[in-house]
């Protein structure tokens, strides 16, 4: 908070409940194939619809999905894993109640190193990693409402972290952190548009030294944007009330973007309890050593640590290797192209210059992802090696890379059908160069009198002669040694 | 008789006795021709399912209004295994709703009448099925049993009731009432049929993750010893006193070492399992709101007000009390002083079983403390009829598997005994029961005749 007042006087706790769809091919406790998308109840069955005599089957890709993310997130696991019933009716919950675990979740007592604005980290703790159901959807249309049941039973990883944060902006960093890092492991695609990941937000202040304060819950949060927006509200609201004398009321409160305001949902009072108690139908989960060492050996290298090495590794500048590593698949394409060529020192320099400046720069104007695109690492790196090479300019490069985005075609195949690469070889630049400079004997005279700059003139006709496709270093280097050489003597 | 070469004497036969118990729900014959092909150890033979399983083609009523008219989706994997081996379901058999009752007059559509005197239950909860076998129109039927639901029955009305080990079938088709005590049981008029069955059901579903493989009898299924729990004066009513007695005295004369035992634990079971099944159930039946499928009240204004009064108009009171006693128990609060105090009890009363089975291989006790009583509270109000359940709980809460025989006709009406085993020793209980049926066959009820395959 900027207010340095408030800041003085008052200690900010925000908690976030963050909801991860994970990634698999069917739903968590049935075959329906777990897709977002499809028309209305398509992807429904007996069990996802609560038909009576259905029981619940447990998705074992899902249960490997929660223990990479307990694991990441640096949790202890749980000896047993139990699935609970969460009672509450609603209608678009088919069971009427959640499958969720609550006692013996998969993972508990983690922490996430969270990298503060400064450059610093900070350890927020991780209260537990479980595994639920998600529900389905109601939608009201004028006096109708629809119920739409193919997101029910779709698996749901919730991540609940301690009241570590401090701030709206730092709430904000901890969730693009933690996307980042949970699509590095390819558990969710991360999507907060589409509800892949969902976040509430609660929040209480209090005198310094005193201890958590009466704590609202902020729902409704569909960007990280909003989520820094909602809880600065909310910091200043409570500071407001908490000044004025009066006290907050427990509650969960709405944000609305449109008026930058949250509003009361409902009260605590009010609230269910949810009469948790262990799932009949479904056994304790007890996951073997070998099971839980295979998922931590298949563990990706996390963002964080992968931009470290990428520093010290290739030498390249923290920007870049920030940049390199904020996505997996940009982070593999790099190594994949600097792998190709490990005696090359230079080539990890390029390949980062590249990749932030050239390629993003088309991604951007595509809205492509990098494992999207047509660029493959063999692409990229068969590019740099003409230009390497002086087959291509620098120049001719950049154009054969837009090329090759918009042919979906070999960079070879493309310099050689257009002609880029059949530029003069030596020899015949040198003709070219002799030809030129004797038929200039003055200006050759006036460069070798000083006259530096008048090379220039060489240069442009040269260039001319070769429709530029002789390189220009070539041309400098021939000039200056036929300038040097004087007139020919026949 | 043969009722494939009968037909029509064996549709008389069988419209004759639903006039008079009304142990279907829905009944067709017709769709067993097309079936009666299917090569097996079940080949062409009739049976009854009761109204909790879901079997496609027929309606999954639970015997509540709230799905009425609701046809099963899918068939539920004990049927489909049964229909594979051959075997036919030729109709849906009446229960107390959602299996919630020891009489089969919670049903909400109509009541069953016991073979022997139709003024008095078939028992319950799966009254249809065994009065069903009983009156000779199915060899056998499948009931559940949660509390007593099959073996209860079975007694009233003189047949074999098997409650298998829990988790040796698949649950998976089988509606929801109490998910740790519920077990598909079977209702059959001989021994022969009762172990045919079971043996065709058993074995673990990738549908029910807490089904198990059956591992087989450590002992080849022999019984030396018997374990016969001492009855306290007055506990049982003349003529079940009469016959246990008699039951006791045949297996010393058939030369089995008889011990006495008590099993303290017992006075617990009632309670115990009131807590925890009714627990269960208030989660199990959250999902009938009106909203998918079944009934579906006119009165409500938005999805949250249809499902309140749906539930409201749509189920029967004394599955609502049950809903309420669980929702109740699970309050947060209050699960220590019910919910986990029953689920520790429940530990300590599996312990106290385990402790005579290092003795002796079977347990001998009643299945209840009266032969079928009379419609209505006449004979035994809703109370004391939950509390007659203590003989047949025990089994549920842990786990094991038993068994009751039909033992003697007292005053006209069959009584039954009931062998419990240790887990996966049904074997056991297929052979004393073997033993005990050359002595004392199911006993046909007067006017009727067993029909056989089709
Ligand atoms: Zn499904």
């Amino acid at each position: 908070m900027k207010n340095s007042k408030t800041k003085a006087k008052y200690q900010t706790f925000i908690g976030l409940e963050v909801h991860i769809h994970l990634i698999t091919e069917s739903k968590v406790f049935c075959g329906c194939r777990n897709v977002f998308g499809s028309e209305p109840n398509t992807n429904v069955c007996p069990v996802c619809m609560g038909y009576p005599g259905v029981l619940p089957s447990l998705n074992e890709e899902a249960v490997k999905k929660a223990y990479q993310v307990a694991m990441a997130l640096n949790c202890h696991l749980n000896e047993k894993a139990v699935f609970e019933r969460k009672n509450y009716f609603y209608p678009d919950m088919p069971k009427n109640y959640q499958i969720s675990q609550f006692e013996f979740p998969f993972g508990v007592d983690g922490y996430f190193d969270l990298e503060l604005a400064d450059g610093s980290t900070r350890k927020i703790r991780i209260h537990d990693v479980h595994l639920e159901e998600d529900a389905g959807k109601m939608i009201h249309e004028g006096s109708q409402s629809k119920l739409d049941y193919n997101r029910a039973g779709t698996p749901l990883l919730e991540i609940v972290t301690e009241p570590d944060l401090v701030t709206g902006e730092e709430a904000e960093a901890f969730v693009q952190q933690f996307r980042q890092m949970v699509r590095y492991l390819g558990v969710t695609d991360g999507n907060m548009e589409e509800g892949s990941l969902r976040c509430d937000a609660n929040v209480s202040i209090n005198e310094f030294g005193k201890g958590l304060g009466t704590k609202t819950e902020c729902k409704n949060l569909n960007s990280s944007r909003f989520i820094k927006k909602a809880l600065e509200y909310e910091i200043k609201r409570h500071t407001k009330v908490i000044n004025s004398g009066d006290t907050i009321i427990q509650e969960t409160r709405l944000w609305d973007e449109s008026s930058s305001k949250t509003s009361s949902m409902r009260t605590k009072e009010s609230s269910n309890d949810y009469r948790y108690f262990p799932e009949p139908d479904l056994p304790p989960y007890w996951p073997e050593t070998k099971f839980l060492a295979d998922i931590k050996e298949s563990l990706v290298e996390l963002p964080g640590i992968r931009k470290n090495r990428f520093i010290d590794e290739y030498g390249i500048n923290q920007q870049q290797a920030l940049f390199l590593t904020s996505e997996k698949s940009m982070a593999d394409f790099f190594e994949t192209v600097v792998e190709g060529d490990i005696e090359d020192k230079s080539l990890p320099g390029t390949v980062a210059s590249w990749l932030s400046g050239n390629v993003q720069k088309i991604l951007n104007n595509s809205g492509q992802g990098i494992e999207e695109s047509s660029l493959s690492p063999r692409r990229l790196l068969s590019i740099l090696n003409m230009i390497k090479k002086d087959k291509i300019s620098t120049g001719i490069g950049k154009k054969v890379l837009g090329l090759v985005f918009e042919a979906d075609k070999d960079p070879e195949d493309i310099v050689k059908n257009m002609g880029l690469d059949e530029g003069p070889d030596e020899s015949e630049i040198f003709r070219i160069v002799s030809d030129i400079v004797d038929a200039n004997p003055k200006v050759a005279e006036a460069i070798r009198d000083g006259a530096d700059k008048q090379i220039g003139f060489f240069m442009g006709q040269v260039m001319k002669a070769t429709s530029g496709k002789a390189n220009p270093g070539k041309i400098q280097k021939l000039l200056r040694e036929k300038i040097l050489t004087g007139p020919e003597k026949n | 008789m043969k009722i494939k070469e009968n037909l029509d004497s064996y549709l008389k036969y069988v419209s004759n006795w639903e006039e008079k118990i009304g142990s279907f729900l829905e009944f067709d014959i017709s769709r067993t021709k097309g079936m009666s092909t299917v090569e097996g150890q079940l080949a062409g033979i009739p049976f009854g399912v009761k109204d909790n399983f879901a079997v496609e083609g027929f309606n999954i009523t639970c015997g509540s209004k709230i799905l009425e008219g609701v046809s099963a989706p899918y068939t539920a994997t004990s049927v489909a295994k049964l229909q594979a081996a051959g075997a036919v379901v030729v109709g849906k058999t009446n229960l107390d709703a959602f299996g919630m009752g020891s009489s089969t007059d919670n049903s909400a559509f109509k009541i069953t009448n016991n073979p022997w005197d139709t003024n008095r239950v078939a028992g319950g909860s799966s009254g249809g099925s065994a009065a069903a076998v009983a009156a000779g129109i199915v060899p056998f039927a499948l009931g559940s049993d949660t509390g007593g639901s099959v073996r209860q029955p079975a007694s009233f009305c003189g047949v074999y009731g098997l409650k298998p080990t829990y988790g040796v079938v698949s649950r998976y088709g089988l509606t929801a009432y109490a998910s740790s005590l519920d077990v598909v049981g079977v209702v059959a008029r001989t021994v022969e049929m009762t172990k045919t069955v079971f043996d065709t059901m058993k074995g673990q579903d990738i549908k029910d993750n807490t089904s198990v493989s059956h591992p087989g009898s450590r002992n080849n299924g022999d019984v030396k010893k018997i374990a016969v729990l001492k009855i306290e004066d007055g506990s049982l009513s003349d003529d079940v006193a009469k016959s246990y007695l008699e039951s006791r005295k045949l297996l010393e004369k058939l030369g089995y070492d008889i011990v006495e035992i008590e099993l303290p634990s017992l006075e617990y079971v009632v309670p115990v399992y009131y807590t925890i099944a009714t627990a269960e159930a208030s989660a199990n039946l959250a999902r009938y709101n009106g909203l998918r499928y079944g009934y579906r009240s006119k009165n409500g204004n938005d999805p949250g007000e249809i499902m309140q009064t749906s539930r409201d108009e749509g189920f029967g009171d004394e599955v609502k009390l049950r809903i309420l006693l669980g929702t109740y128990v699970l309050r947060s609060g209050f699960q220590d002083q019910f919910y986990h105090k029953a689920q520790k009890i429940r530990t300590a009363i599996r312990n106290e079983f385990d402790k005579i089975f290092e003795l002796a291989d079977l347990i001998m006790m009643p299945v209840f403390p009266t032969a079928a009583f009379k419609h209505g509270s006449t004979d035994l109000d809703p109370f004391q009829q939950k509390v007659a359940d203590r003989y047949t709980c025990a089994a549920n809460l842990t786990g094991l598997p038993a068994l009751a025989i039909p033992s003697s006709i007292e005053n006209g009406l069959p009584v039954g005994v009931q062998f419990t085993a240790p887990a996966f020793e049904e074997d056991r209980l297929f052979n004393i029961a073997k033993v005990l049926e050359k002595d004392f066959p199911s006993p046909l009820a007067p006017g009727t005749k067993n029909w056989s395959i089709i």
